[in-house]
């Protein structure tokens, strides 16, 4: 039976995973901090936190709150920066057998390419998440996620600046995302993940005020759920690159609803917080599926609940 | 720090709307320093969905009338995740992960501890008097909280403590801040630790910074509270300010040395 999956297939040497399980970016930090409790070498692949060229403070605080099955974060990219990445981290991915991608944000186009042609020259890199859909910052992120032209010059500088596999990142805070995607694999992307949170609020009854310190924040977790395939659903028919589906994904039958809507990989994020193991366990539950159906290869079942003639 | 099913051997009501969870957590027992705390799962489905972090009030093996595999909690209903701790009963499980964070450290040479408590701040400073008593340490403890109801009656505490107590309506001790109790003990005590509300740090730097105009500094150790979402160090939501940039409560923390946190 196998569960691997490559998602640059296009590439040499590609982005080929064990298994289709990867951790969503700002949930995992650099992979380092969850080694004592997670068996982190079984992962199909890691994203690390998003980086950006300097390093950055992020915004103030309160960062989180609690929504219905849900959570909203404003921690606006607070990073080490890219150099220092490269310095401290990267070193320490090179000994794993784990591929570890490396989440991207700038604040032009030029800084996507700046900090992309940085990490073409580092080992234990394996591939680079492009992030135009940080919804927590005030340049960059989600302002040329939403913009099918600006988010195609960004995704083009990257792939001009690197041989690493690139997979653009995608928000859905768009009316049409399809237009997004297409534009973004027109310029060359080697894969798309997606959806990063969705813009949200919370007010404090008692002080009147919203409750973030950023005023909003990205909704995560089991409430975007439904939004998110659909989206991963609408996509995966219009592209012809692999897809990775993001949000709300807690369990095997939620990593499967994605897998079927056209998934060719997933992440987990906000589920690791309640349970660090959830990764570990879908991709056991994977296996167990595919053994009871009689399936041999989890390719089989990506698509499946896609249109026929689609 | 593991992951790990506690079992609930009891909780009981000790004051107000506060709850004492004691449970069979060997791991967490044997590995967890006073100051640490867990990170809670309060229910099994997706409402609350984060777990929440709970401080670490006794650890078995230090903790005087527990088994060495215990550990026992103290709850305050604020909300749903609370309140659904404060519904478990003998025999129940409790999803736990930990011990995390960095906890108090009782310097060799200490022979006299102050512990200053504001609320339930006074939680993981009980752990503290319970190991300090173990090295034979003379241990005051203050504890404030808004009125009677919310002070932990002082048969839950190690029989060596002098434990003191005010309420800011003067229901139970003195009427007042936890803080207007210090003075006298600051010239005792050879280390101070603190936990409790923001609002009882500034009292505390202007008491200490006079000391220090006589001439005396006195090392103070705080834990404080932070939104949390992972307790792991990765999410970045429960960053503090301090002499070194910012630091995460859950990891860097959530004790932290006075000096590091407030600039006095
Ligand atoms: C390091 C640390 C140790 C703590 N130790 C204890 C303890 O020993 N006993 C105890 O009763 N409480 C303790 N708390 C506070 C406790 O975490 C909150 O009271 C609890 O999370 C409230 O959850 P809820 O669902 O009942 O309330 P809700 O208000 O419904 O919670 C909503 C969200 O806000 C967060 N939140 C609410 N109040 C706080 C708070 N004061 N600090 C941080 N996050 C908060 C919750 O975690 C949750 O994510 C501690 C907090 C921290 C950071
Ligand atoms: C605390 C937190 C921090 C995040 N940081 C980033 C980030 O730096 N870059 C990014 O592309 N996405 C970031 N995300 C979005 C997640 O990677 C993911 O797209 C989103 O949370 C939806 O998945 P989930 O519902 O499984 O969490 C963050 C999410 C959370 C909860
Ligand atoms: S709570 Fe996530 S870093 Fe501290």
């Amino acid at each position: 039976m196998s569960l691997a999956v490559d998602l640059a297939p296009g590439r040499e040497p590609g982005l080929r995973l064990r298994n289709p399980v990867m951790v969503a970016s700002g949930t995992f930090g650099y992979g380092t901090e969850y080694a004592g409790l997670v068996d982190i070498q079984r992962l199909g692949a890691i994203v690390c936190k998003g980086t950006t060229l300097r390093p950055r403070r992020g915004n103030p605080t309160p960062r989180t709150a609690e929504t219905p099955a849900g959570l909203l974060n404003s921690i606006g990219l607070q990073n080490i920066g890219v150099r220092a990445l490269v310095r401290e981290k990267a070193p320490i991915w090179a000994k794993w057998s784990v591929p570890v991608l490396v989440n991207i944000a700038g604040e032009s186009t030029e800084e996507y390419a700046e900090i992309a042609r940085i990490l073409d020259e580092a080992p234990g890199v394996a591939g680079i998440e492009v992030n135009v859909s940080c919804p927590n910052v005030a340049a960059g992120g989600m302002t040329c996620g939403v913009d099918p032209v600006l988010a195609a010059e960004v995704t083009a500088a990257v792939r001009e600046a690197t041989t690493l596999p690139v997979m653009v990142k995608l928000t859905p805070n768009v009316t049409d995302i399809v237009s997004i995607a297409e534009a973004v694999v027109g310029a060359g992307a080697d894969a798309l993940s997606l959806v990063n949170t969705f813009v949200g609020m919370i007010i404090d009854i008692n002080t009147k005020k919203p409750l973030l310190g950023a005023v909003t924040g990205g909704l995560s977790g089991p409430a975007i759920r439904p939004i998110a395939l659909r989206m991963v659903y609408e996509v995966a028919q219009a592209v012809p690159v692999p897809v990775v589906g993001v949000g709300g994904i807690t369990d095997t039958v939620s990593a499967l609803q994605f897998l079927m809507a056209g998934a060719a990989a997933i992440q987990v994020g906000t589920a690791t917080f309640v349970d660090p193991n959830t990764a570990a366990d879908i991709i056991d539950g994977l296996g167990d599926w595919l053994e009871r159906e009689g399936i041999s290869d989890i390719r089989e079942i990506v698509g499946a609940a896609l249109p026929k003639d689609a | 720090m593991i992951r790990t099913d506690a079992l609930v051997l009891s909780n009981t009501a000790v004051a107000g709307d506060i709850f004492l969870l004691r449970l069979r957590a060997p791991e967490i027992a044997r590995d967890a320093a006073p100051g640490q705390f867990v990170e809670v799962r309060c229910g099994s489905t997706l409402a609350p969905l984060l777990r929440r972090p709970i401080s670490i009030h006794r650890i078995g093996p230090r903790a005087a009338g527990y088994a060495p595999d215990e550990i026992a909690l103290v709850i305050r209903v604020i909300g749903e995740g609370s309140r659904l701790l404060s519904r478990l009963r003998e025999g129940d499980t409790l999803d736990l992960l930990g011990p995390l964070g960095r906890g108090f450290r009782l310097f060799p040479g200490t022979r006299r501890v102050l512990l200053v408590a504001g609320g339930l701040g006074l939680a993981p400073l009980v752990a503290l008097a319970d190991e300090a008593i173990a090295h034979e340490v003379n241990v005051v403890l203050l504890g404030g909280a808004e009125t009677a109801c919310r002070i932990l009656p002082p048969q839950y505490l190690p029989p060596e403590v002098e434990y003191q107590v005010c309420t800011e309506d003067g229901s139970l001790g003195a009427c007042g801040m936890v803080t207007n109790l210090c003075p006298p003990y600051l010239e005792w005590a050879d280390q101070v630790f603190v936990c409790g509300p923001e609002a009882m740090l500034p009292p505390v730097v202007d008491q200490l910074r006079a000391l220090a105009q006589g001439g005396r500094r006195l090392p103070v150790q705080v834990s404080l509270e932070a939104r949390m979402a992972c307790g792991m160090g990765v999410c970045l939501s429960c960053v503090v300010e301090t002499r070194h940039g910012l630091k995460r409560v859950c990891r860097d923390g959530p004790v932290f040395d006075l000096t590091e946190v407030r600039v006095w």
